[in-house]
């Protein structure tokens, strides 16, 4: 090494790179310890205490609402939903959003009461499976995305015992319950009623319809977005329920989608055999779409009566908010 | 005549009794604590982590109430606006960078974003890691994830903070940095409980200590105070000298001391009951002795052997 590139005064020592292979690493340095150990500094750690006031508790609740909200477009100081995760809520989101370029075509070649108006047209049919369709949205696409975002949203927590960052704060149990519960729905919301919305809103658009058809069809529109919200409020009631008795996300998800897919199944095959449809009240998605059909005014698949499956869905959802609450009520954070 | 309302104290235990099924995790304790530093002793499995649990709501008492500045926190959270706590092995959100943790905790309780990132990147100034703020947590030594939770203790100025060996894994500096924090933080009147198996650390911040020992209450109160309460075990005075035997002649005359013993070569054990009479008389005698003194010790008067005296009568 020349003498000239050592500084012996102090400051940086260069020096020539160890392994060298002459072939282009002639100018590789490297950056060795400074010399000059006699220098120090000492910083000095003053605390200022602080005189702020404390926000209100909604301040405190939408702190935990935009954690996991937030999380689903970045993980940057907000949860974190696997990248497998947000990748499925993209495609299941795009997937239900299929009917509208289905419309644009329909507008484009002037298909007036054609096979692309009959199929992804404005009716009482289409509106009812946007939402409540068994295929593919509510055997492969609503469970699935239930599954994975409800999965971790409590029994994450309870497998790392991080409910304790919001159980040592000034944040009641029923705020965090109700919060993760309001994060999940507006989750689910955003992906099943903001694609039925972008549905209705795009056929409006590119058919250029008048008030007229606004005015038909609008409580149409308005049943089906209750049912789609019904759908959303049982999905996240049953999810967490299953997410708060449980410490694996994937317990929970898989829980899920067994009560979902298995009712359904066991239901299929009672009729099969017996011929009657009454075993579908404990399915969540047939009560679901029996209540669906009766609030857009299409003709039920279901014998029984609408009735059953209007009092079965409040009874899951009471069972599941129950469990929930008095799960999360007297949950003691004892794993660290 | 009008009776003057007095504030609760900041941690009032009465009774309290937690059970983890056959296992007794605190046992019939009580004990009121307001200001200033308070250190919390015990061995491994005494209960200190199941006190503070029970302070902080993650667990509920099994018998007996606890209360925080007057209020049940597992029943009302009100009083975690004025808390900070540290636990034992908190699990971090790991994807975060340190500055992104404590601001959402900072948002926790209620801040404005423009108030938790400032107040945030302050106290993790204050603990030394403004270099690491915007670094991951998942890849931060123990030492700094330490510090990470004493800056999330700390962000919102709690009146109380409660430390579950905060130390734990701190290289030296920042130990001593954190207690001197510790102490200015007591005498800014705030109620500090802190835990610790490194007794020494806790002497050097506070003298007031509770003692806990299978769950049971062993001693509240000052160091010394306690100290001098425990007849039964004599205290010494070693003095390391020249001649011990000629040395010891003078001693067995007086009053306060009851007994010597010669625990090793050049030196000179004393026993006696009061401790302060005996050190009144201890320099006249060593003057009188004429001999080269090299070293006089308390080997008893400290927090070690005090445990270790307290413990032994517990169980």
């Amino acid at each position: 090494m020349p003498e000239e590139q050592v500084d012996l005064e102090g400051e940086v020592t260069r020096m020539d790179a160890a392994f060298g292979s002459g072939d282009g690493d002639e100018e590789a340095t490297a950056v060795v310890a400074k010399s000059q150990a006699s220098l120090g500094q000492i910083f000095e750690q003053t605390y200022r205490p602080w005189d702020g006031e404390l926000g209100p508790r909604w301040m405190r609740n939408y702190a935990i609402f935009r954690h996991h909200v937030y999380g689903v477009f970045t993980s940057k100081g907000h949860r974190q939903y696997h990248p497998m995760v947000r990748l499925l809520i993209l495609i299941i989101f795009l997937a239900s959003l299929t009917p509208i370029p289905m419309l644009f075509l329909s507008s484009f070649i002037g298909d007036e009461g054609g096979f692309f108006e009959k199929m992804w047209g404005i009716n009482r049919y289409n509106l009812w499976g946007q939402v409540l369709g068994y295929f593919p949205r509510n055997l492969c696409m609503w469970p699935l995305l239930t599954a994975v975002v409800v999965g971790g949203m409590i029994s994450d927590d309870r497998q790392h015992g991080t409910s304790a960052i919001y159980f040592s704060r000034p944040i009641s149990r029923l705020d965090y319950t109700s919060m993760k519960y309001l994060s999940v729905a507006i989750i689910l919301g955003f992906v099943i009623i903001f694609s039925y919305f972008a549905y209705y809103t795009s056929a409006i658009v590119f058919k250029a319809e008048g008030w007229a058809y606004l005015a038909d069809t609008l409580p149409l529109f308005l049943r089906g977005m209750l049912a789609g919200s019904i759908l959303v409020i049982t999905y996240t009631s049953i999810g967490l329920a299953l997410s708060s008795i449980s410490q694996s996300r994937f317990f929970a998800a898989i829980g899920f989608l067994s009560i979902i897919y298995g009712t359904k199944l066991v239901s299929l095959l009672i009729e099969l055999q017996f011929g009657t449809t009454f075993m579908y009240a404990m399915s969540p998605y047939d009560c679901l779409a029996h209540t669906g059909q009766f609030l857009l005014g299409i003709p039920s698949n279901y014998e029984h009566p609408v009735s059953i499956s209007v009092v079965s869905l409040m009874a899951m959802n009471s069972v599941s908010i129950w469990l929930l609450v008095s799960r999360v009520t007297s949950l003691e954070v004892t794993r660290e | 005549m009008t009776m003057e309302q007095q504030d609760p104290p900041a941690v009032l235990i009465d009774q309290a009794s937690k059970w983890y099924g056959q296992v007794i995790g605190i046992n019939d304790l009580s004990l009121a604590i307001d200001g200033g530093v308070t250190g919390v002793l015990g061995p491994n499995g005494a209960g200190k982590s199941t006190l503070f649990k029970l302070m902080m709501g993650r667990i509920r008492p099994s018998q007996g109430s606890v209360r925080l500045f007057g209020v049940d926190p597992w029943k009302n959270t009100s009083p975690y606006r004025r808390v900070g706590y540290v636990s034992e092995s908190e699990k971090l959100y790991e994807w975060m960078t340190a500055l992104d943790f404590v601001t959402t905790l900072a948002r926790l309780h209620g801040m404005t974003r423009e108030e938790a990132t400032e107040r945030s990147a302050h106290v993790l100034e204050f603990v030394g890691l403004t270099d690491v703020m915007h670094k991951e947590l998942g890849k931060f030594s123990k030492g700094m994830r330490q510090r990470v939770k004493i800056a999330h203790a700390l962000v919102h100025n709690p009146d109380l903070l409660i430390l579950d060996e905060p130390l734990h894994g701190c290289d030296p500096l920042a130990r001593t940095s954190i207690m001197s924090v510790i102490r200015e933080l007591g005498k800014q009147g705030k109620t500090i409980l802190i835990s610790s198996h490194i007794l020494e650390e806790i002497e050097r911040i506070t003298e007031q200590i509770v003692i806990l020992h299978n769950g049971r209450l062993l001693a509240i109160g000052n160091l010394h105070a306690i100290r001098g309460l425990l007849d039964k075990h004599p205290h010494r005075i070693l003095i390391n000298c020249e001649d011990p035997r000629s040395l010891a002649n003078l001693f067995v005359t007086e009053e306060p001391v009851f007994g010597v013993r010669f625990p090793g070569e050049g030196q000179l054990e004393i026993q006696t009951n009061d401790l302060s009479a005996a050190h009144a008389v201890l320099p006249s005698i060593v003057v009188s002795s004429n001999q080269k003194i090299t070293s006089i010790e308390n080997p008893d008067d400290n927090l070690d052997s005090l445990l270790g005296y307290l413990i032994k009568e517990g169980s």
